[in-house]
C-alpha cells in the first residue's frame, strides 16, 4: 500500500473511531454545503427566469433599436429599413442564435368597462415558437394571433379591463406625425401574468401595430438578436460594440452606448437636436436595467448569507477541532515519540478535515439537487407579489453541475483551510509535553 | 284469419297515416324556416326601406343617463350622402362639446375636438359623444351588406309578430358590433328591437325601436323610413341608458363642401 493510501487509512478510521464528532460535524457541513446550493440555485435560477421571460417578452440578448423623428420634438420608437439591419447583424454577430423583429408601441386600451394604458408589442407569432411556450395560457389560442386584428393580453389585465376571449377593445395611440389613431381588436388569448414586465405588456400582429402608427412594412420597432446560452453572460459588451462600428459603417447614425430601456430615453432624444433615424444598440440588461435591482439585491443577499455561513462553518470546524486535539493530544505524542515528523501530524489532520469535508459536501450536493429537484417537479406556487419581481408564476432553482463542483470545492477548501491552524498547533506540541497530557 | 287481416290493414293504414302526420309536421317546420336568400331578402327591404338615395339632413337629441352622474342632453346636427356614404354629426349643445363632431369619409371615421384643434381617428366602436349610441345607429341601415343572417323563428313582442334573425359579421368590415340578434316587424319589416353582442357572446347592448316614421324622397322616389326615437340600453354598466330622438329630417341637397375636415373646423371658429 503506498503512503498516500496508508495515511487515507488512518484518516478514514479515525474520523469512523470518533463517529459522533464526525456525525456532527459532517451533518453541520452537510447541511451548509445544501443551503449554499439551494441559496445559489434560487439565485441563477432567478436570473433564468429573468432572461427568459424578459427576452421573451421585451429584450432579445442584443437589440438594434433606435427612434425615428420626424421633428425635433418628435420621436417615434421606430427602425426604418429594418432588413437591411438583419443583413448586417447576421455579418457581424457569427455568435447569432436566431434574429427576430418587434414593433415597439404605448397605447390606450379600451374595453367596454374599462381602459387602461399599456405597451403594445407587434409579433409575428409564427416566426417565435419560444414566445408560446414560455407563455401559461389563461384561455384562448396563442396561434389565432398571426390573425390580423387580434391580442394577447394577461390576466391581470382582463381583470382590469373586463373582458374574455372573444371581447372588443379599442387600441388608441398618436402616430409618429401626432394624429390618434385606433384600432379595433379581438382578444384571442389571456395568459398568465409574468410579474413586471407582463404587467403593462400586451401583443398585437406587427401588421395591426403598423396599422395603427401608420408604419410600412419596412419599419418595425426593433431587431432582437438572440445568443447562444454560453454566450449571453460574457459576449455581449464585445458584440454590442462590435455591432455598433459594423452599423455606423453601414451609414446609419448610432446613439451612443446608454444603458437604459428604450422607454427611458424619449424625453433625452426629444430634447436633441436632429431628425431622421438614429439607432440605438442594447443589451437584455439595459432593457429592463429599471428591474435587475431585484437580481442585485438577491444576489448580495445570498453572498451575506454565504458569508454567515462560511463563518459558521470556521467557526464550528476550529472548535471541534479544538476539541479533537485536546482529546488526542496523547495520541498525538505517542506518534511524535514513535517517530512522526510534525509535518506528518499536520498532514494527518488535515487529510482528516479533507476527507470529512469532502464526503459531506458530497452529501450536502447531493441532497441540494434533490431538493431542487423536487422544487421544480412540484411547481411550487409563488405568492403574487413575489411573482411581480421573479417575472414567474412558479419558484425555481436552478442547480447546474458547475455550482455543485465549486460548491464541494469550495466548502471543502474552507474546512481545510478551518482546520490548518489547530492541526498546525497540534504539529507543534513536544512529545513529552504530549505524552503527559491528562485531558 | 279474417279478423287478423282487418287487424293488420287498420294497423297499416295508422301507421301510414302516422307517418303523413309525421311528414307534414317535419315539411310544414321546414317551409317555416326561412331559407338564406330569403333572410336576405327580408334584410335587403329593411336596408332598403331606411335608404335615402340621396342627402340627408337631421337633428338628433341624445340623452345620456349613467350611474351616478348628472343627465347629460347633447343636440346635434347629423348629414349623411347615400352615393359615398359620407356622414358627418356635429355637436351644437351642450357648450362644452360644441364644435365637436365625427366625419366618415372614405370609410374612416375622424373625430375632432376644437378645444384641442386635432382630428383623431376612431372606429366603428366609438360611443359618439361617450354615450352609448354608435356613428352606425344615425346612419342608412346597411344589413343585407354587412351581415349574414340565420333564422331564429318567429316571437310575438307584444302586439307585433317579429322574425327573429341573428345577424354575424361578414369579415374584413369595420362594425360596432360583430353579432346581432335582431326582432323585425313581420308585417311592416320595422326594426323592433336589436341585441348586440360581442364575439364572445357577452350581451353588450340591448337598443329598442318603437317610433318609426316616413318622409318622402325626391331622390329615392319614395318613402324614407327612420326610427324616431330609439333607446339604448347598455347591457355591461346596467344601469346606464341613451335616448335618441331624431327630428327635423330635411333630404334637400347639400353642399358639396359639407363632409369635409376644413367645414367642420369651421363650425367652432
Amino acid at each position: 500500500m503506498s503512503k498516500l493510501g496508508v495515511d487515507l487509512t488512518i484518516a478514514f478510521r479515525s474520523l469512523v473511531q470518533h463517529r459522533r464528532r464526525t456525525l456532527f460535524l459532517g451533518t453541520a457541513i452537510a447541511a451548509v454545503t445544501t443551503l449554499l446550493v439551494l441559496l445559489n440555485g434560487l439565485t441563477t435560477g432567478v436570473r433564468e427566469t429573468m432572461i427568459d421571460t424578459a427576452t421573451t417578452l421585451s429584450t432579445g440578448h442584443v437589440n438594434v433599436g433606435g427612434f425615428f423623428k420626424v421633428t425635433a420634438g418628435q420621436a417615434a420608437p421606430v427602425v426604418t429599413d429594418y432588413k437591411r439591419v438583419i443583413e448586417v447583424a447576421k455579418k457581424t454577430v457569427p455568435e447569432m442564435a436566431f434574429v427576430v423583429h418587434r414593433g415597439r408601441g404605448w397605447a390606450k386600451i379600451v374595453a367596454d368597462t374599462g381602459s387602461m394604458q399599456m405597451g403594445v408589442t407587434g409579433i409575428d407569432v409564427r416566426s417565435e415558437p419560444k414566445f408560446a411556450s414560455v407563455l401559461q395560457l389563461v384561455s384562448g389560442n396563442i396561434d389565432d394571433l398571426a390573425q390580423p386584428g387580434t391580442i394577447l393580453i394577461f390576466d391581470n389585465q382582463a381583470e382590469k379591463l373586463g373582458v374574455k376571449v372573444g371581447d372588443a377593445v379599442t387600441i388608441s395611440a398618436p402616430t409618429t406625425r401626432g394624429t390618434n389613431n385606433t384600432v379595433d381588436v379581438r382578444i384571442v388569448a389571456i395568459a398568465h401574468s409574468l410579474g413586471l414586465l407582463s404587467t403593462w405588456n400586451s401583443f398585437i400582429p406587427i401588421e395591426t401595430l403598423r396599422k395603427l402608427y401608420q408604419f410600412n412594412q419596412d419599419s418595425t420597432g426593433v431587431v432582437q438578436i438572440m445568443l447562444d446560452r454560453k454566450d449571453v453572460d460574457r459576449k455581449i459588451p464585445e458584440i454590442s460594440a462590435r455591432l455598433r462600428q459594423a452599423l455606423e459603417q453601414a451609414g446609419w447614425r448610432v446613439m451612443p452606448a446608454d444603458p437604459r430601456a428604450f422607454w427611458m430615453k424619449f424625453q433625452s432624444v426629444a430634447r436633441e437636436d436632429w431628425t431622421g433615424q438614429k439607432l440605438d444598440v442594447t443589451s437584455w440588461e439595459d432593457e429592463i436595467s429599471f428591474m435587475t435591482w431585484t437580481l442585485t439585491s438577491l444576489r448580495v443577499l445570498s453572498i451575506v448569507l454565504i458569508v454567515i455561513l462560511i463563518a459558521i462553518i470556521i467557526i464550528g470546524i476550529m472548535n471541534t477541532m479544538w476539541i479533537a486535539i485536546r482529546e488526542r493530544t496523547r495520541e498525538i505524542g505517542t506518534l511524535r515519540a514513535i517517530g512522526m515528523h510534525r509535518l506528518g501530524v499536520l498532514w494527518m489532520f488535515l487529510l482528516e478535515s479533507l476527507m470529512l469535508g469532502l464526503f459531506a459536501t458530497l452529501t450536502g450536493v447531493a441532497m441540494g439537487a434533490a431538493i431542487a429537484a423536487g422544487v421544480n417537479a412540484l411547481h411550487l406556487h409563488v405568492p403574487t407579489g413575489l411573482q411581480f419581481f421573479l417575472m414567474s408564476p412558479y419558484l425555481h432553482i436552478s442547480v447546474h453541475g458547475s455550482a455543485l463542483f465549486w460548491s464541494v470545492f469550495g466548502i471543502t477548501l474552507v474546512t481545510v483551510i478551518a482546520a490548518f491552524y489547530p492541526s498546525l498547533r497540534a504539529a507543534r506540541l513536544r512529545p513529552v509535553v504530549a505524552m503527559s497530557h491528562f485531558g | 284469419m279474417k279478423k287478423t287481416r282487418n287487424t293488420r290493414s287498420t294497423t297499416l293504414v295508422a301507421a301510414l297515416l302516422a307517418g303523413f302526420a309525421v311528414a307534414s309536421a317535419v315539411s310544414g317546420r321546414a317551409a317555416a324556416a326561412l331559407t338564406t336568400p330569403q333572410m336576405v331578402d327580408i334584410l335587403k327591404i329593411v336596408d332598403d326601406r331606411q335608404k335615402n338615395n340621396g342627402d340627408w339632413r337631421a337633428s338628433a337629441y341624445i340623452e345620456q343617463k349613467e350611474r351616478d352622474k348628472v343627465d347629460v342632453v347633447y343636440e346635434t346636427e347629423y348629414y349623411r350622402r347615400s352615393s359615398d356614404q359620407k356622414f358627418m354629426i356635429l355637436f351644437l349643445k351642450p357648450k362644452s362639446s360644441a364644435g365637436q363632431g365625427y366625419l366618415r369619409i372614405d370609410k374612416n371615421l375622424w373625430f375632432y375636438d376644437p378645444s384641442v384643434g386635432k382630428w383623431e381617428r376612431r372606429t366603428e366602436r366609438e360611443r359618439i359623444g361617450g354615450t352609448n349610441s354608435r356613428r352606425s345607429d344615425f346612419d342608412e341601415s346597411r344589413l343585407a351588406e354587412e351581415y349574414d343572417p340565420t333564422d331564429e323563428g318567429e316571437e310575438k313582442l307584444g302586439a307585433y309578430t317579429a322574425q327573429k334573425l341573428l345577424l354575424k359579421g361578414k369579415g374584413g368590415i369595420d362594425l360596432a358590433f360583430p353579432m346581432i340578434r335582431i326582432w323585425i316587424d313581420k308585417e311592416t319589416k320595422n326594426v323592433l328591437k336589436r341585441q348586440e353582442y360581442a364575439l364572445s357572446g357577452r350581451l353588450l347592448r340591448t337598443s329598442y325601436y318603437p317610433k318609426w316614421k316616413k318622409v318622402h324622397s325626391e331622390s329615392k322616389g319614395g318613402d324614407v323610413y327612420y326610427p324616431e326615437e330609439i333607446r339604448f340600453y347598455d347591457e355591461v354598466e346596467k344601469a346606464n341608458q341613451t335616448l335618441v330622438m331624431i327630428k327635423a329630417v330635411d333630404l334637400k341637397s347639400l353642399p358639396a363642401n359639407l363632409f369635409t375636415k376644413a367645414w367642420l373646423e369651421s363650425k367652432s371658429r
